[in-house]
């Protein structure tokens, strides 16, 4: 088992107005798993990954990978272990304006002592023509398509993606999407993506489904379909 | 693999570059100022306190009424454990521009051989009996130069050189007086048949000595030339001592300098910590603005301390050119200039450039190591936060509060009252920096009306036109004046008689306070007739009244007492001070003249002095030792307007540079830190003067009440740290802050500012529409 969370509960605010977001998750993930968390606005899909990224706290619970677990780590340790093992995508693509497209994913390599090769991934991401430019001359897409270099350049065992799509149009969700199924395969990383968008979740190896803060479903897709086949 | 967040720099650098480089324009010029300045000191100093040895300068001087007999001579070397010098000289009165008026006074000496050795600074020394070589800063103050003729005691001579006396490094006439006259008074050398034809009207018997075994410190110099002055006193009749650690001719300079350096280090760090905390906040701004990307960042694994170190950076960049550039700056461009304030101040021999590492410590060191600590603290309190509350741009270090509640007032009102409560911290800096600029503008700006006020209130004040001390020939001894020499002595003695009808006689004393941990200094004691015409106040009987100056300079009030003590022996005297009196002149003392005698044990009729409305013509020159006119008294104004005019002008341009620098850097970002918002108003249909309203309407209230309000605080700063300043003076120039300053320094203020606001009106204006539409990044 690569990915273990076990009890995990967190909430926020106190007396009266406490909302418990998440009310006991357990499940697990397998190396070079593709896991999509799945459930409505509120369902505690991104505190749950944020707590798995270690940007955030559990109130109990914990979670291991690789037998190491998170809880135990002080402030240094927690960096080291997002520097050593993840890789983030987020909803909005959080590049560095000053820089270019290379510099952008320069900036994920340096982190990483077994990054990939930049030019190869820029051509992986379809980038390689658009290198030079800054973010505010790119498109959408090809921001999100930076920012998923930025994150996978350093070759992390598990990337986490933040609803990646989310900002996106039909056309270009589903290149998104293309490309991250493209990085599980030829890399090899765990992938934990969290959406709302319930045909993602025929992509996915494991599709763990929550609402109000607990998992309603949690099982492996027989049926899985490749990016290019989706459609909603 | 280097930091590719290091790439970021140079663009950084130049998408900022109005910033950047205004800021290190101000920061090489004041490093480069204050380094130029530190080199010029500590070279200047360093010429100066090696001029101790390399010209040999005396460990003292004393003044006889007549010369003394070689046995004399002998006798007092012996006895004191000294070497003599002859250093006799006379005080001439000088016509430098040839008109036929006297304007001033030159103090010929002879070559010296022996101590207080000359350095000619340009021409020869003087040949002939009609040359004379004169002192440096003197011929500059006079527009003089090699070649030009002058008329001294009604003889015309020719300058055949520009000298530095090493015993008048700085131009005293009289060790009493509290400011030194390089205008009026200059030091002169001829040779030896030159300085005779003008007679012994004016000669003085001065001797310069040298202890066997040099004083290490000032305490061994005080007690030694206690001593030696014990010894002096047996042998010769002495008129004047000027022990060689009190020599203000010779110890004011360097004392000078020593304070001088201290205030310019000072002066720096202020304003590296005022840059330091513009930067902080610029930098806090960026970071608020690039929250989201640093929240990426961290959660993939960067550290605080890598995010850290890339944006304190650029600020620490920036100091280290600015002080190393700041450095060639001081040691090719503002040595010289500062050399040449030194130069017009003091006549100091020539110097050579010395290689000044305390100097490059205290310019780049010191700076970067502020810019860095303030920056570490102030940035690294932001970059404590959670890469969460990043990514949810949720920077508040604090709990997070209700917003505050404003009360009814009209929707513009509020609105701008926002934008103070959002930008609090860039406004706090704003108020700091505006409040030193303010205390640097007054200081620069009140110091000229204050040395004219000095001046009218001490000519209103003069108890006379003229006064006159008197050489008072001793009394014959008691049981020798009814011997038959005793009474042709009294005879041959000439009289201290006037016909002058508006003549009226003074007794006069100099003594010396006694400040605990302190040297004393000089005070005259005046012994008042009765009824005088020329004090005019009811004296009191049982106790004394001081001048105004000394009860500001010491805190003395009625009531109090104040000890005194002999100038040139150990006698005290306490005395109950029962009023002050209005004579900013000096540091004086005022008693019945009866009370007078009875203190000094003077006789009956003792006297040795008058006051006059008119210049008493009838008296024998010889016996004259002084006459104090409004010239004399007026003469520290007037060099303190020689020396530091020019000073003053650059602070006050310095601080409106520094005035206008702030507040272009903290409205700027203001404006930058809310061009979202101006963008979207845009949209909203709001127009540019609208727009200005709301966002610069905010910044003016806090200029226009940070400007008020450091009025207020930089008089009470200015109250609190005049005495400082003024502890390097002998004497006291009253603080005097002309009303009229303010409406200016104010007036100085806002026109920075409107300057400013135009510039920042057209960035507002510039600010297109789509940034509010557009995605932040």
């Amino acid at each position: 088992m690569f990915l273990e969370i076990k009890g995990l509960k967190k909430g926020f605010g106190s007396g009266d107005s406490r909302t418990e977001v998440l009310r006991g998750i357990d499940f697990s993930v397998e190396k070079g798993e593709f896991c999509v968390l799945l459930g409505p606005s509120g369902s505690g899909k991104s505190t749950l990954l944020n707590i798995i990224g270690g940007i955030d706290e559990p109130d109990e619970g914990y979670i291991s990978i690789n037998g190491e677990k998170t809880g135990d780590m002080k402030e240094k340790a927690l960096t080291l272990y997002r520097r050593k093992h993840l890789g983030y995508v987020f909803q909005m693509y959080n590049l560095i304006p000053n820089l270019n497209v290379k510099e952008n994913i320069e900036v994920g390599a340096y982190l990483s002592n077994k990054a990939l090769d930049i030019d190869e991934l820029l051509h992986t991401l379809g980038l390689y023509e658009h290198r030079h430019k800054l973010p505010n001359q790119l498109s959408g897409g090809q921001q999100q398509r930076t920012a998923i270099g930025r994150a996978i350049v350093k070759n992390p065992d598990i990337l986490l993606c933040d609803e990646p799509t989310g900002a996106l149009d039909y056309n270009t969700s589903k290149e998104i999407l293309k490309l991250i199924e493209q990085v599980n395969q030829k890399y090899g990383n765990t992938i934990i993506m969290v959406t709302h968008n319930d045909a993602i979740k025929n992509m996915a190896d494991r599709v763990v489904k929550l609402r109000d803060g607990q998992i309603r479903r949690n099982y492996l897709n027989e049926s899985k379909v490749s990016a290019d086949d989706l459609d909603w | 693999m280097r930091n590719p967040l290091w790439k970021r720099l140079p663009r950084e650098l130049k998408s900022d570059f109005g910033k950047y480089i205004v800021i290190f324009l101000f920061m090489t010029l004041t490093i480069g100022f204050v380094s130029g300045f530190l080199v010029a000191d500590d070279s200047m100093l360093a010429a100066y306190d090696e001029s101790f040895e390399k010209y040999n300068i005396e460990h003292g001087n004393f003044t006889l009424s007549s010369e003394a007999s070689e046995s004399t001579i002998k006798k007092i070397e012996e006895k004191g454990d000294v070497r003599l010098c002859k250093n006799f000289y006379r005080d001439e009165s000088v016509d430098t521009d040839l008109d036929g008026t006297e304007n001033g006074t030159i103090r010929i000496y002879q070559d010296r051989t022996d101590m207080d050795l000359v350095c000619l600074m340009k021409g020869e020394m003087p040949q002939a009996k009609n040359e004379i070589a004169i002192d440096r800063m003197y011929a500059d103050n006079n527009s003089l130069t090699v070649g030009d003729k002058i008329k001294v005691g009604g003889e015309e001579l020719s300058i055949t050189g520009l000298i530095a006396l090493s015993d008048y490094s700085c131009l005293f006439s009289n060790n009493s007086d509290m400011m030194f006259d390089a205008v009026k008074f200059g030091v002169a050398i001829m040779t030896e048949e030159g300085a005779d034809q003008f007679g012994t009207t004016h000669l003085e018997y001065r001797y310069s000595w040298q202890y066997a075994n040099e004083p290490k410190d000032d305490i061994e110099a005080k007690n030694m030339s206690e001593d030696f002055i014990d010894i002096l006193v047996k042998y010769a009749k002495v008129t004047e001592v000027i022990p060689g650690y009190a020599n203000q001719a010779i110890h004011f300079t360097g004392d000078d300098m020593g304070s001088d350096k201290a205030m310019m280090e000072v002066l720096l760090y202020i304003l590296i910590v005022i840059i330091a905390f513009v930067f902080a906040v610029t930098i806090n701004n960026t970071i608020a603005k690039e929250a989201s990307v640093i929240g990426t960042l961290r959660a993939s694994g960067y550290s605080r301390g890598e995010l850290l170190r890339h944006y304190i950076s650029l600020p620490i960049i920036v100091t280290v050119i600015a002080a190393l550039l700041g450095n060639v700056l001081g040691y090719t461009v503002f040595k010289g200039m500062c050399a040449a304030m030194y130069y017009g101040s003091y006549s100091l021999p020539t110097y050579e450039t010395r290689w000044n590492a305390d100097a490059f410590i205290l310019t780049t060191v010191i700076p970067v190591v502020l810019m860095l600590v303030i920056n570490l603290l102030l940035i690294s309190r932001k970059l404590q936060l959670s890469p969460l509350k990043f990514l949810r741009h949720d920077l508040s270090t604090s709990r997070r509060k209700k917003a505050v509640r404003l009360p009814n007032f009209k929707f513009f009102s509020r609105f701008r009252l926002r934008i103070i409560l959002q930008n609090k911290s860039s406004y706090l800096t704003l108020f700091v920096g505006i409040f030193f600029a303010n205390v640097l503008l007054l200081f620069g700006m009140m110091m000229k009306p204050l040395l004219d006020h000095y001046q009218e209130e001490t000519v209103a004040n003069m108890l006379a036109p003229y006064q006159y001390i008197l050489n008072v020939p001793e009394e014959p001894d008691e049981d020798e004046k009814f011997t038959l020499m005793g009474m042709i002595e009294k005879l041959l003695t000439p009289s201290l008689k006037t016909n002058e009808e508006s003549a009226e006689k003074l007794c006069l004393e100099s003594v010396k306070n006694v400040v605990p941990g302190k040297d004393g200094e000089t005070i005259t004691v005046y012994g008042i007739e009765d009824d005088s015409d020329y004090v005019s106040t009811e004296l009191p009987t049982d106790g004394v009244l001081i001048s105004d100056g000394y009860s500001e300079k010491y805190k003395v009030k009625s009531g109090d007492t104040i000890l005194l003590k002999e100038s040139y022996g150990n006698e005290e005297y306490e005395l109950t001070v029962r009023g002050i009196y209005q004579y900013p002149g000096a540091l004086a003392v005022f008693m019945p003249v009866d009370s007078f005698r009875k203190t000094f044990g003077k006789s009956e009729d003792y006297f040795n002095g008058y006051f006059s409305q008119e210049k008493i013509t009838d008296l024998d020159e010889d016996l004259i030792a002084a006459t104090i006119t409004e010239d004399d008294l007026t003469k520290i104004s007037r060099q303190l307007d020689v020396s530091m005019g020019e000073m003053f002008q650059l602070i006050n341009v310095f601080s409106v540079i520094l005035f206008a620098l702030l507040i272009y850097l903290l409205t700027k970002l203001i404006i930058e830190k809310n061009a979202t918002a101006i963008s979207m108003v845009k949209i909203l249909g709001y127009q540019n003067r609208e727009i200005m309203s709301l966002y610069l309407t905010s910044t003016t209230w806090v200029v226009v009440i940070s400007i008020l309000l450091s009025l207020v605080l930089s008089t009470w700063t200015i109250h609190g740290i005049y005495s400082y300043l003024m502890s390097s003076f002998s004497g006291w120039l009253t603080l005097y802050l002309e009303p009229k300053v303010y409406p200016e320094m104010f007036a100085m203020g806002m026109g920075a500012y409107i300057l400013v606001a135009v510039l920042q009106f057209r960035r507002i204006r510039k600010i297109p529409m789509d940034v509010a539409l557009k995605n932040v990044e």
